[in-house]
């Protein structure tokens, strides 16, 4: 069944290559179309150099929103992913 | 998954250019994906070998096909000479694509599970990415 799902987060480490590496490759591995936003502006998570060509930083707030068959689960995965990830920075 | 997924060859004239590529490649990606590096000539020189060419497109192909990327016009030459004699050069994509930036986005697709032609793809789009 569509579904439409969408949560913020607030990046606790820069998104840097690796972490955006791991963000794009979970992404893709979904249905769903799922994009990201952080400063205003709004890519494909699934496009990894989009992901990285945002430039998001540490404090900055980062929604994740999908739509299609795996919204919810493509969310709550990338969610975590954000949360892990950008502890370590890389 | 269980089915392999796309390899990626990089084909530069600086065998250090290959593996730094191959290199960030992996990191980015996670390091699931097979990418071979295929720099400078036969003696170490700047310069493409068709025989490293050859080697790296049977090492990287895991059943799912191989997308190469080379780094400058004249690696072209190469990869193409090698294609003419190869077995399964339907198996095999060369894209028109940024080295460094193509390499990253082809592998990130490739560790999704994305196909040859979706790996090709992301591959060639990667000049369209902006970095500002």
């Amino acid at each position: 069944m569509p579904a439409n799902c969408e949560q913020e987060i607030t990046l606790t480490g820069d998104l840097h290559a690796r972490p955006a590496g791991a963000l794009a490759v979970a992404a893709g591995r979904f249905a769903s179309v799922i994009r990201v936003t952080a400063g205003g502006r709004t890519v494909d998570a699934k496009s990894v150099l989009s992901v990285m060509g945002l430039g998001a930083t540490s404090g900055q707030d980062i929604t994740v929103s999908a739509a299609g068959p795996d919204a919810q689960e493509a969310v709550a995965a990338l969610v975590a992913i954000l949360s892990e990830a950008t502890k370590v920075g890389g | 998954m269980t089915t392999a997924s796309v390899g990626i060859v990089l084909v530069s004239h600086s065998a250090e250019l290959a593996e730094g590529a191959a290199h960030l490649a992996a990191q980015v990606s996670g390091g699931t994906v097979t990418i071979v590096a295929a720099g400078g000539t036969d003696d170490g020189d700047l310069g493409t070998s068709a025989a490293k060419v050859e080697r790296a497109l049977r090492q990287a192909d895991r059943g799912a096909g191989v997308v190469v990327l080379p780094d400058l016009g004249s690696a072209v030459l190469t990869v193409r000479a090698v294609l003419e004699d190869y077995g399964s050069a339907g198996s095999v994509l060369l894209t028109d694509a940024p080295f460094v930036e193509g390499a990253v986005a082809a592998t990130v697709i490739a560790a999704a599970g994305g196909d040859l032609k979706a790996v090709a793809t992301a591959a060639e789009e990667a000049r369209h990415a902006r970095k500002l």
